[in-house]
């Protein structure tokens, strides 16, 4: 993978705080990562440092081979789109697009066609001549985003562009901004709390806690192969049941010691987190024929909850609390609260991770 | 939780009859005393001796033309001074002491204030032997008792205004539109020029407005760092009000330069409007 933009080491501290600590990451071009993480993981300072407004930060960046040490905003190949949009609201529509060509000394008339090209893109043209203050939460984004492409930048940074966006456009904007990504081919770097969002557009997704980033892969890697128990439990439903593993290899849960089968390369006499994603398990009336690679447990029904889609079984096994979804389609009808049922799941869907 | 009607009533009523009172009452007083002689009967032969040869008329020029000055000269002094204070102090008590040194000349009365600059300003001051010294100047000129001095005087105690008024404005600016600005290729002076000023305006427009009313209706500066040398509307307004009693032509006075200071007010609101209709219709 040859990197585009190449984040090296960066460190930025605020007294005895790191709002990055040593975070390196490649990104390749025409790449669309997501940074991913809870308020205050620095994925925000990351991003605002690749455009350049974090000061005395420790590393170095370089996009497309060149280094962007002492570069100012406004020197970098890059463009943002704000979280709160931040357009101009002295200026019309088409004044805020033509705002970047404009600076960039293309003349008037050029940048006003260039504009319109750019607001054409994200079907804004129509309200050219309105004042931001004039259009929806959705027309602003739009007309921010046509903002930030109208330079034609080489990479783009995008800060929570969909936060504000009522669920039912964000679902739409995903996949608008997904297919504008993959027809100006331009490197996307876009920062989410948003599990999903990220999982819909992200080519690969950066995970980030405390100001370095803990696993970096794609959705589905990171997915059905989190790298600690912050991931999984960041990514996806989880359960995640405390466990350790014994002085002969064998893992037991900590509560009622429950023997779980599982290959693992965790250490002897250590504790661990043993993950099983709700989907894997399987509820059943009845027992399934027992073998060495199925896990079966006796468990007492505590909720049964529609949410649409999936029906999700809440239930007690062994002092231990899981959670097990499967589609609507198949019979959910089938439990009600306080059954005894067998839950069981296959071994290979189990997982150690680091405590 | 809406307020009823009764105490809102109350709490709007108050101010009203204070106003009322203390300012409506006495303008329609002076307005009347105007139109009348001094025995009581109508005229508007105090009107007509303001403009029976230019000695007024040239008065008002005078005041108008330095009050514009000061103006001008406050802007540029104010405007740089509240820039800093919002954008470049960082910690909020830093703020506040900018804050605090900026309406400092406000706290010492006017004549102090004007005889401090007496001394600066005279042939032998600290301004004249500072210039000879440095080699500006090869020997002191003339600053006081001149309208210059006036300007000196007038803009140093109006400074505090326009900063306020501005950096109240400045204040309410999202940064991150300088932020977007600046990501957008624009340098640091284009980003100032084409976001920040504009953006300021509203500011600009209500400190000068504030400032040149200041201006136009001072009396004490004008007096003492002029020694009498320049005459401002005030002067002959005080005069025949305190030395002459001719209450009548001094209310005269008074409302010519009312009248004359409110046009050029509506004058400038009227071009600033003008100006941002046209350019919105030139952009769209």
């Amino acid at each position: 993978m040859a990197s585009f933009i190449d984040v090296k080491n960066l460190t930025k501290r605020y007294g005895d705080y790191f709002a990055l600590n040593d975070v390196s990451v490649e990104v390749a071009e025409g790449e669309f990562l997501a940074l991913l993480g809870p308020s205050g993981c620095g994925k925000t300072t990351l991003l605002r440092s690749i455009a350049g407004f974090i000061g005395s930060i420790g590393g170095e960046i370089s996009i497309d081979g060149r280094p962007m040490r002492n570069l100012p905003p406004n020197r970098r190949p890059v463009n943002t789109v704000f979280q709160n949009y931040a357009l101009f609201p002295h200026m019309t529509v088409v004044e805020n697009v033509a705002y970047g060509p404009r600076r960039n000394g293309e003349g008037r008339r050029a940048a006003v066609e260039h504009a319109e090209r750019s607001l054409s893109t994200v079907g804004m043209l129509e309200f050219k001549a309105r004042y931001p203050a004039q259009l929806s939460g959705g027309q602003q984004q739009r007309v921010a985003l046509a903002r930030a492409i109208a330079n034609r930048p080489k990479v783009l940074l995008l800060d929570e562009p969909l936060g504000a966006l009522d669920l039912k456009l964000r679902k739409q904007m995903q996949i608008e901004l997904k297919a504008l990504q993959q027809s100006l081919g331009m490197t996307f770097v876009f920062v989410t709390h948003d599990q999903e969002e990220a999982l819909v557009m992200a080519d690969r997704i950066a995970v980030m806690e405390a100001g370095r980033i803990v696993q970096i892969g794609t959705g589905e890697e990171i997915y059905h192969k989190p790298a600690t128990r912050y991931v999984a439990d960041f990514i996806g439903d989880a359960n995640l049941i405390a466990a350790r593993v014994t002085a002969e290899g064998t893992l037991e849960t900590e509560g009622k010691g429950l023997s779980l089968p599982v290959r693992h390369n965790a250490s002897p006499e250590t504790k661990v987190t043993y993950l099983i994603r709700p989907e894997a398990i399987s509820v059943s009336p009845a027992a399934r024929a027992a073998s060495d690679d199925v896990i079966d447990l006796k468990a007492v029904t505590t909720d049964i909850v529609f949410v649409g889609n999936a029906t999700r079984v809440y239930v007690e096994a062994r002092g231990e609390k899981l959670v097990c979804q499967f589609p609507s389609s198949e019979r959910a009808a089938d439990f009600e609260r306080g059954q005894t049922v067998h839950v069981s799941w296959h071994r290979d869907n189990g997982q150690v991770l680091a405590r | 939780m809406r307020i009823r009607n009764f105490w809102a009533a109350i709490l709007i009523a108050l101010p009203l009859a204070f106003m009322a009172a203390f300012f409506l009452v006495p303008f329609l007083v002076t307005v009347t005393a105007s139109l009348q002689t001094a025995d009581g009967a109508w005229t508007l032969a105090n009107y007509k001796k303001i403009v029976a040869d230019s000695y007024y008329p040239g008065i008002f020029y005078t005041t108008f033309k330095l009050s514009l000055i000061s103006t001008i000269v406050s802007f540029l002094i104010g405007y740089p001074i509240a820039y800093y204070i919002v954008n470049m102090v960082e910690s909020r008590s830093a703020r506040r002491v900018c804050y605090v040194l900026v309406i400092m000349p406000l706290f010492t009365s006017n004549i102090v204030r004007s005889f401090g600059w007496l001394i600066l300003l005279g042939r032998q001051g600290l301004v004249n032997q500072a210039m000879v010294a440095m080699g500006i100047i090869d020997r002191p000129v003339p600053i006081l008792f001149t309208e210059t001095a006036i300007v000196i005087g007038l803009a140093y105690i109006l400074v505090p205004f326009m900063v306020l008024t501005i950096s109240s404005v400045l204040q309410t600016i999202d940064r991150s539109l300088v932020e977007a600005s600046l990501d957008l290729g624009s340098s640091r002076l284009a980003t100032f020029l084409h976001i920040t000023l504009p953006l300021s305006l509203p500011g600009v427009i209500a400190g000068s407005l504030i400032v040149f009313t200041l201006a136009v209706s001072a009396y004490v500066v004008p007096a003492i760092m002029s020694g009498g040398r320049v005459v401002v509307m005030a002067m002959p307004i005080f005069d025949n009000y305190a030395t002459l009693f001719d209450f009548n032509f001094g209310a005269a006075l008074a409302v010519g330069l009312l009248i004359v200071t409110l046009i050029l007010i509506a004058l400038y609101l009227l071009f600033i409007e003008r100006r941002g209709r046209s350019q919105i219709a030139r952009q769209s």
